[in-house]
């Protein structure tokens, strides 16, 4: 097991490190500096605004300065707002999507694990139809749709809940948020679960267990619960790097002081050291939880053999 | 040892006949395939029998409800909405298909490949697709669009180059498990196994998380250019109008509703047909 | 044997299923419906019950709405327009805005200018104080505006003082610092000297980028003085808080020279997107929006009555041509072509809700300036189309051999359909076929420094209230000449009126400068834009201004119910 850990850390540096390149390398490839204005600056001005930023260096020292930063923790001066560094926006910045992208994948995974158990248990019947028409209805509606209709709904014709703003752990600001991003993924993964139950629970191995006169929960706790969890396991570690890093939409929507609308900005003003900034923490995360997924992995199947 | 795992033999002519009819006794898929059959001829006919255009703008129809002499009604410029509505499902058809093609090819191949493989080949290649899922999506496209001027093809690019990390990574895990017991049909278990959990799981929620995607993907520059409009364009651009004019907003968002329904249920369809482990 | 299996065993089962579905679905559209239920026609409106009383309310903290999160309060660095709103209310220049939008004396009482107009000097008021107890100097203008040109600072803005001696030379480097056209005999006296006569002066004095700065605090601080905690100015409002991409609390400046007439005890900015906008005043959550959609206009009018506030803005929406090369470079007739071809009044009230003016020329209208109207734009459309149609056909194109371009222009959400309406437009006026192509912003801008695009859209909002902010776009050498027009009698013309005294004068110079554009049809004018504003009944004491420049230090709130 430590072998296997130290093994994955151990890969995990050198793609931490191809991240930061891509990113970096693909950031400059894009036309347009970040500041570029419609009015032009005097030379002497932009090479003095460049100085300070060190664009003026040819792009490969550019890249060792910034690796440098990276390996003692500093991601360096956001170039779009100015006098802030990118530690300190992400620093605002990720405790709001760990949040609301926490809340949210766990009203997923609770509220559609259970809804697909129950639609796989009761397959065919209402408890399996409805809920999982309203899961496909979740999956194609858009966000950018449900969020406004929410803030439509609960915040202006029924005056129950505010239209957004960030208030700390406050369940009335968070509910909204959290349920429009929870939807889809809510919706995603109950039918998930209900495909993989069903499959589990017509496997002969199950229908033995239930001849054998095992009562339904025993079979599904502790029987059928496993291999349903494997297809989510894969699916949540990524989801779970996703929604931390921030839900665009959502932020924008409910005006959310999150990592992705300064992504989205950073990126369209090309604020280089914040888009790959934030790319290398979404890239650490993204390790992360694959890692922890195929620990799981490794828990839940043990035939799966840790590779040594 | 699980009972499940009983060797099985190759997939003879009677086989594929059993699972077509086991197909058609599945209501709900029937139901998908007639209603997605539908859309796609009143997406085929409606534009060369109408006698609206999607891009004529009429100045004296704007905004017009539906009913009357525009069956779906007009939007901002007066433009018939059935009409656009019906270009937008042949592109967000065209787009979603194609792409959700190229992306489980390439999906299905290297999570096999990866799974199969196993040790260093397994890492590498996850790792590829851990580097990957980080690539900043908004500098690539608009990169992409600049290298590569304005393309449809791009288009399937873009969305198959980012889509297929998730078939990638679950197709992988699959076969980690499935692998490592030893019979003799492995492969061929692999095979079915692979099929239908794709099948069941992923094409069917593929599909309409793509054609979102290309709704983005157009809003930023590249895919299919105004005047023309995937559902996913008209979707976000009735979203503006939700309060004032909401059927600019519910009729796509219906058909994609309708689109996406429909595959999902097919998908339920095929799963159980291809699967014969599911008795119904 | 199969059917009756079917219609045995899950007969009732599909039914319930079809059943469920169908009610499900019936529910969502009834939902979906219902929520926008009100849109269908003028209907009760949502938030009609507001009360408002005639005192004042008790909480004097007034929420306004921005469109995006400035990048920095920096009032010598900030580039764009919201951090400028929030600096207005910061800091105090030589000049200050009125309530009216009109410049009032600011730090400075008085001033005189000499009779060729190039020399200025501002006598300033004793009683104005920094938020830290200092007094303000004429040294701390003088400051402010070395660092302004100083190339070190890194502004992106230097010429904005452009017209005083000396500062392009400072930030192209090729003099000290020291050797700008100003300086501060005494602590209460500014001279300014200019390189012509600048009528606008007076409203460049009040922008950002000419306040004071307080020397001491940058000096120590460096980049770190807008922190809140070391923020100082000399404004009505103070920097209490800022939360980066959620909102920017200011609190009233006690020390300001002014602060008994400032009303508010707090203003709060909120970044927002337009929809959130609407969706935030209609709850009640910000008093003051900045924007609405254009497309929501008459919904809006309909369900918030006067709430919804327009009035006209300081620039235009245009495309200009390419001249450096075909297919408009060569051919006055085909530029025209499409100038007349296009329906100004349609794209006005049938696209843009009626909100925006038609443009029929580059700038927009100004008080004693005789706005340069075409004669075409009096004809009827039939006339109109016809001499377009003909001119079309003299620059040598026809169905068999059509014009085919490509209009570029910038990704954004009201643009799509102006656009869309105007290459229709002209392909059944003309028979040309022009393609609209969005592009995202800065790679726009780079394709027209290029001069790479032929046919594209160039907005233009003006720095002052001055028709020369409009018609330098076209000056040779100016930066932003995307369309690389080059005319030495337009250029001639201009540099008559830079010359020019005599305010009246200086604008016949201008009016025949626009003439000849129009002439050349360099610009195909499509509107003037307008600001657009949610305001609650309760708020008072604003106006709107042609520069959109509204101060929150004249605003209070009365007390009110609901809403």
């Amino acid at each position: 097991m430590l072998k296997f850990l130290g093994r994955r850390l151990l890969i995990a540096l050198p793609t931490m490190l191809v991240i930061a390149t891509l990113a970096f390398g693909l950031l400059h490839a894009t036309p347009g500096g970040p500041f570029d204005t419609a009015k032009r600056m005097p030379p002497e001005i932009q090479r003095s605004i460049e100085a300070k930023y060190h664009l003026d260096e040819p792009l490969w020292r550019q890249y060792l300065r910034y690796l440098n930063d990276l390996a003692h923790g500093d991601l360096g001066p956001s170039f779009q707002y100015r006098n802030t560094s990118v530690n300190e926006l992400v620093r605002a910045g990720l405790p709001v999507d760990a949040v609301v992208g926490s809340l949210a994948l766990l009203t997923a995974m609770l509220v559609g694990g259970f809804t697909g158990t129950v639609a796989a248990l009761r397959r065919n019947s209402l408890w399996d139809h409805v809920p999982m028409f309203f899961a496909v209805l979740g999956i194609s509606i858009p966000v950018f749709v449900t969020g406004p209709l929410l803030i439509l709904v609960f915040a202006v014709q029924l005056h129950w809940l505010p239209s957004g703003d960030w208030r700390g752990i406050d369940i009335r600001y968070l509910l909204l948020p959290v349920a429009a991003l929870a939807l889809p993924y809510t919706a995603y993964i109950a039918r998930m679960v209900r495909g993989a139950a069903i499959e589990v629970f017509t496997s002969p191995f199950i229908r033995t267990a239930r001849a054998k006169g095992l009562p339904t929960r025993t079979v599904v706790l502790r029987h059928a619960l496993r291999p349903v969890l494997m297809p989510l396991v894969s699916f949540l570690g990524p989801a779970f790097a996703s929604v931390l890093t921030g839900s665009i939409i959502i932020e924008s929507v409910f005006g959310l002081p999150g990592i992705g609308r300064y992504f989205l900005t950073g990126a369209i003003n090309r604020d280089y050291t914040l888009v790959v900034g934030i790319t290398v923490l979404y890239g650490a995360l993204i390790i992360a939880f694959n890692l922890l997924a195929d620990l799981c992995y490794a828990w839940l199947d043990p035939r799966v053999r840790l590779q040594s | 040892m699980n009972a499940a795992i009983l060797p099985r033999p190759a997939r003879a002519a009677g086989q594929w006949r059993q699972s077509w009819e086991r197909l058609c006794r599945h209501r709900p898929a029937l139901v998908a395939l007639a209603l997605l059959g539908f859309v796609v001829l009143l997406a085929l006919l409606v534009p060369l029998v109408s006698p609206y255009d999607y891009a004529t703008p009429d100045w004296d129809e704007l905004y017009q409800p539906p009913g009357g002499g525009h069956l779906l009604g007009t939007d901002g410029l007066g433009r018939d909405l059935l009409v656009r509505v019906m270009w937008g499902c042949r592109i967000s058809l065209l787009v979603g298909i194609a792409a959700s093609l190229v992306s489980v090819l390439i999906g299905v191949l290297w999570g096999a490949t990866a799974g199969y493989a196993g040790g260093t080949t397994d890492s590498l290649m996850m790792r590829i697709v851990d580097i990957l899922y980080t690539v900043p999506f908004i500098p690539l496209v608009i990169v992409l669009t600049v290298l590569f001027g304005r393309s449809f093809l791009l288009v399937f690019v873009a969305i198959g180059a980012v889509s297929w990390l998730d078939i990638a990574r679950i197709v992988r895990g699959q076969t980690l498990s499935l692998k490592n017991r030893e019979f003799i049909e492995a492969a061929r278990a692999l095979g079915l196994s692979n099929t239908t959990m794709i099948v069941r799981h992923v094409v069917p929620n593929l599909l309409g998380v793509v054609i979102l995607f290309e709704a983005f993907l157009s809003f930023l520059g590249l895919g299919v250019h105004a005047p023309l409009a995937s559902l996913g364009t008209l979707i976000s651009d009735g979203a503006n109008h939700m309060k004032s004019h909401p059927y600019l907003l519910t009729i796509p968002a219906v058909f994609l509703t309708l689109i996406v329904c429909s595959f999902s249920y097919l998908g339920d369809g095929l799963r159980d047909a291809l699967d014969p482990r599911e008795q119904r | 044997m199969r059917l009756s299996k079917i219609l045995k065993c899950s007969l009732c089962q599909r039914r319930l299923a079809g059943a469920a579905l169908a009610l499900a679905m019936t529910l969502t559209a009834a939902l979906l419906a219902a929520c926008g239920g009100e849109g269908q026609g003028p209907d009760v409106p949502v938030v009609s019950s507001i009360r408002v009383g005639t005192g004042l309310a008790a909480d004097q903290t007034l929420r306004r709405a921005l469109d995006a999160m400035p990048r920095t309060l920096d009032p010598s660095l900030l580039t764009d327009v919201d951090a400028q709103k929030v600096t207005d209310d910061l800091f105090e220049g030589l000049t200050a805005l009125g309530l009216d939008g009109s410049m009032v004396p600011g730090v400075a009482t008085s001033w005189e200018v000499s009779a060729d107009g190039k020399n200025w000097v501002f006598h300033l008021r004793p009683e104005a104080r920094w938020s830290n107890g200092d007094p303000v100097t004429s040294a701390d203008f003088i400051y402010a505006w070395r660092r302004q040109v100083d190339p070190k600072t890194g502004t992106e803005y230097a010429q904005a003082l452009a017209p005083i001696v000396g500062a392009m030379a400072v930030a192209t480097g090729h003099a000290p610092v020291s050797s700008l056209g100003v300086d501060a005999p005494d602590p209460l006296t500014v001279r300014i000297a200019l390189n012509s006569p600048t009528p606008y002066l007076l409203f460049l004095l009040a922008d950002s980028f000419m306040q004071p700065l307080h020397r001491a605090t940058i000096e120590r601080w460096g980049d770190d003085w807008t922190r809140p905690e070391h923020w100082v100015s000399n404004g009505p409002f103070v920097v209490k808080e800022v939360v980066i991409g959620n909102r920017i609390t200011l609190e009233k400046n006690p020390l300001y020279w002014d602060a008994a007439s400032v009303r508010p005890n707090q203003v709060i900015y909120y970044p927002l997107e337009t929809l959130t906008q609407v969706g935030r005043f209609m709850a009640g959550d910000i008093q003051f929006a900045s924007i609405f959609p254009n497309s929501q206009f008459k919904w809006l009018k309909s369900q918030l009555g006067d709430q919804v506030v327009t009035g006209p803005y300081l620039g235009i929406s245009q495309m200009e041509v390419n001249m450096l090369g075909p297919p408009f470079a060569m051919s006055r007739d085909l530029r025209l072509a499409l100038n007349l071809a296009l329906d100004r009044t349609i794209l006005a009230n049938k696209v843009g809700e009626g909100l925006q003016e038609p443009a029929f020329s580059v700038v927009p209208p100004l008080p004693g300036y005789r706005p340069q109207i075409p004669e075409w734009a009096s004809w009827s459309d039939e006339r109109r189309h016809a001499e377009a149609r003909r001119l079309y056909a003299a620059a040598g194109y026809s169905a068999a051999h059509p014009l085919r371009v490509q209009l570029d222009y910038p990704t954004g959400e009201d643009n799509r359909d102006v656009f869309d309406a105007i290459t229709a437009m002209w392909l059944t006026n003309l028979g040309a076929q022009v393609e609209p192509y969005n592009e995202e912003f800065r790679v726009l801008l780079q394709n027209l420094r290029l001069h790479k695009a032929a046919l594209f859209q160039n907005g233009w909002i003006g720095d002052y209230p001055d028709p020369f902010t409009f018609l330098q776009l076209f000056q040779t050498g100016f930066d932003q000449n995307f369309s690389a027009y080059s005319d030495p009698a337009y250029d001639a013309l201009l540099s008559a009126a830079a010359q020019e005294a005599d305010p009246a004068r200086r604008f016949r110079f201008f009016e025949q400068a626009e003439r000849r554009l129009n002439e050349e049809g360099v610009s195909i004018p499509i509107m003037y834009y307008t600001s657009r504003h949610l305001v609650k009944p309760y708020v008072k004491g604003w106006q709107l201004n042609i520069q959109d420049r509204i101060v929150s230090r004249y605003m209070y709130l009365l007390e009110h119910e609901g809403g």
